[in-house]
């Protein structure tokens, strides 16, 4: 086995140029596939993470029909006992209550329709992040009455800023329509164009006077010790109250269940896409030099080497070169990831791009052991597979070509 | 005593399409301390023949019987090990491994062999003495003279101590001197070990060495010619 380790060793260095190249091909692969599915998946759960702390929360109560119906008479009965219920669980870290309709938004310049989203400040800011969305003016807390903050796109659109007034128009619980004018006070803008075109947030008691003649309230958003408790904090809500429909984040929000579960698969596409790049690579490289050793071979076979020690010799050599340029591409990914998880990778360039889809421009990239674990698995049997074939090859060769004359 | 033996021995190359006759039913017997040339002119099935000896090609009718073993009927994979223990090849186009120096092309087949390291180590370099590379050990085959590389050659295949060595146009790609200084050490090694040499070749050079010259005509035997050389 030395022997072969020497003699395999010596041929990839044989051509040490085609052997650099491949190995290059190899490092540069490997770093190429851990880093992009690393901001793959940072992209994947930088969008989740700013979804569910920006507003979708771990999970949500409604009354079971206003989803789909979006009416405001469509309220969570029982609504201090579901408060009393959230206040006690330890598993629950904060919630809030809201009080939503959809309704028009009319300014001098033109009417569009928007979501009306009555908030409770102090309990909203403990449990959500949007407030850090404001980039003008100031957020619900301001001393104003009737307050509203909108959102860039919305307010450019209306050609709108902080101390002008809209005219918000919606129907009650009792399907009476109602209007009120409301003064801006901040412009937002969060990762998403469209939800900053869509939405329009108020004092949840200014919104519930005009809509009904009690505290109502449409949403109950909480966030949980942990994501991972979700589904269990969500049974049991809907096993201890009637009326209500509770549901986790992925629910909620299936297009955030679906960026998930979109990332595994990317990974595997990604990882395929360069391990089949690498394979052929690796199965070209290996096929010449089996070609141009046809009368060493031929040789080899001839004087006493069994066509097994050809088909390791050959293996060895596939081997030797995979798992150099593995170890020091993984060592560059490595680093590379360490280095870009804490100072993020800043696509500025795409940075408009980036916000119309809803995605943030400075991606902090991650990878877990487990998917290095999958591309390294996926290196191994590739490169096990590619090599094959030159090493079948090698063990055809026909010992009277070392006895040919060309 | 002979040591080889071909019986009816015949090959045909093609049988399905144009069938090449190679080798026409050929009985010969080698034995022991022979200092052997096969000759002829292109496609007289000299090298057919000797690659039958050898073990490397398979006839299509008779078989070659070494020692009272017939190889003919050996599988590819116990072939390769009887020639591995029990012939040396010499090719036309040295065949050096040309990543390794002059010693690891010699200590290579007794490492296949399994021998122990000081005895690899130490019969290497009694051979490269032998052929006079005692200071080449080192080189590798793109440093050495074609007749350099030739010697090597010669002597891997004495390292593993086969019953007899078979050379192919040893001669072909060398100049006189180089060609004449090949012989002189082959001569020896056969004279002084009783080493077993049989070439196939055209070189005029080789045939005055040889004691036994067998001329091939259209994959028969023409002629077999045994004669004294004078010391």
């Amino acid at each position: 086995m030395k022997t072969l380790l020497n003699l395999s060793w010596r041929n990839i260095w044989r051509h040490p140029a085609r052997s650099s190249v491949l190995m290059a091909a190899i490092i540069i692969g490997l770093w190429a596939g851990v880093v992009t599915v690393g901001i793959m998946n940072g992209m994947m759960q930088q969008r989740v993470d700013y979804l569910i702390e920006s507003e979708v929360t771990h999970a949500q109560v409604h009354h079971p029909e206003f989803l789909a119906e979006g009416y405001s008479r469509l309220y969570i009965p029982e609504h201090e006992e579901i408060k009393e219920w959230l206040e006690n669980d330890n598993r629950v870290e904060a919630f809030t209550l809201r009080t939503i309709t959809d309704g028009m938004l009319q300014s001098p310049v033109k009417t569009s329709g928007v979501r009306i989203r009555g908030v409770e400040i102090e309990s909203e800011i403990r449990t959500t992040t949007f407030h850090e969305n404001i980039i003008e003016g100031e957020y619900l807390d301001a001393d104003i009455p009737n307050a509203v903050i909108m959102g860039k796109k919305l307010a450019d659109d209306h050609n709108m800023e902080v101390g002008n007034r809209v005219v918000l128009t919606f129907e009650d619980v009792n399907n009476e329509l109602t209007s009120g004018s409301f003064n801006i006070v901040g412009i937002f803008q969060s990762a998403s164009v469209t939800y900053d075109e869509r939405n329009v947030f108020v004092r949840s008691e200014e919104l519930i006077r005009q809509l009904a003649d009690k505290p109502i309230y449409h949403e109950a958003a909480m966030m949980l010790r942990h994501e991972d408790l979700a589904n269990e904090v969500v049974a049991d809500l809907n096993s201890s109250f009637s009326g209500i429909e509770a549901q986790s984040w992925r629910e909620l929000s299936p297009e955030l269940s679906m960026i998930v579960e979109l990332g595994g698969v990317m990974m595997i596409m990604i990882t395929s896409i360069i391990m089949i790049a690498l394979a052929f690579g690796i199965l070209n490289t290996m096929l010449m030099a089996i070609f141009e050793r046809m009368r060493e071979i031929g040789m080899l076979i001839s004087i006493g080497m069994s066509r097994m020690r050809v088909f390791l010799m050959i293996m060895l050599e596939s081997i030797i070169l995979t798992a150099s340029g593995v170890a020091i591409g993984f060592l560059l990914a490595w680093a590379s990831m360490n280095h870009f998880k804490d100072s993020g990778i800043n696509f500025e360039m795409f940075a408009e791009g980036a916000a119309q889809l809803g995605w943030d421009h400075i991606i902090y990239p991650i990878i877990t052991p487990n998917e290095y674990a999958v591309i390294l698995s996926v290196v191994v049997i590739i490169t096990l597979f590619a090599s094959m074939y030159p090493a079948i090859k090698g063990i055809r060769i026909d010992p009277l070509e070392a006895a040919k004359d060309s | 005593m002979a040591i080889i033996k071909t019986e009816n021995l015949s090959k045909v190359y093609n049988p399905d399409t144009v069938p090449v006759h190679a080798l026409n039913d050929v009985t010969i017997s080698f034995d022991e301390g022979e200092f052997t040339t096969v000759r002829g002119p292109s496609g007289s099935g000299k090298t057919t023949l000797l690659n039958m000896i050898g073990g490397l090609d398979k006839p299509t009718e008779g078989a070659v019987t070494i020692d009272e073993v017939n190889i003919s009927g050996l599988k590819d994979s116990k072939r390769i090990n009887f020639r591995l223990h029990n012939i040396g090849f010499v090719f036309q186009h040295y065949n050096l491994i040309p990543v390794f120096t002059a010693r690891e092309n010699v200590s290579f087949i007794m490492l296949l062999q399994k021998r122990s390291k000081k005895e690899i180590e130490e019969r290497a370099d009694k051979l490269l003495d032998q052929v006079g590379l005692g200071k080449k050990k080192d080189s590798r085959p793109v440093q050495m003279s074609g007749g350099e590389q030739q010697r090597v050659a010669v002597a891997r295949a004495l390292a593993s101590e086969p019953k007899f060595i078979l050379a192919d146009e040893p001669t072909a790609n060398l100049d006189t001197a180089s060609a004449m200084n090949l012989l002189d050490i082959m001569e020896k090694m056969n004279q002084e070990e009783n080493v077993t040499f049989i070439f196939s070749t055209h070189d005029q050079r080789v045939i005055d060495r040889a004691r036994r010259v067998i001329t091939m005509v259209d994959g028969a035997i023409h002629k077999d010619e045994r004669k004294e050389i004078s010391p």
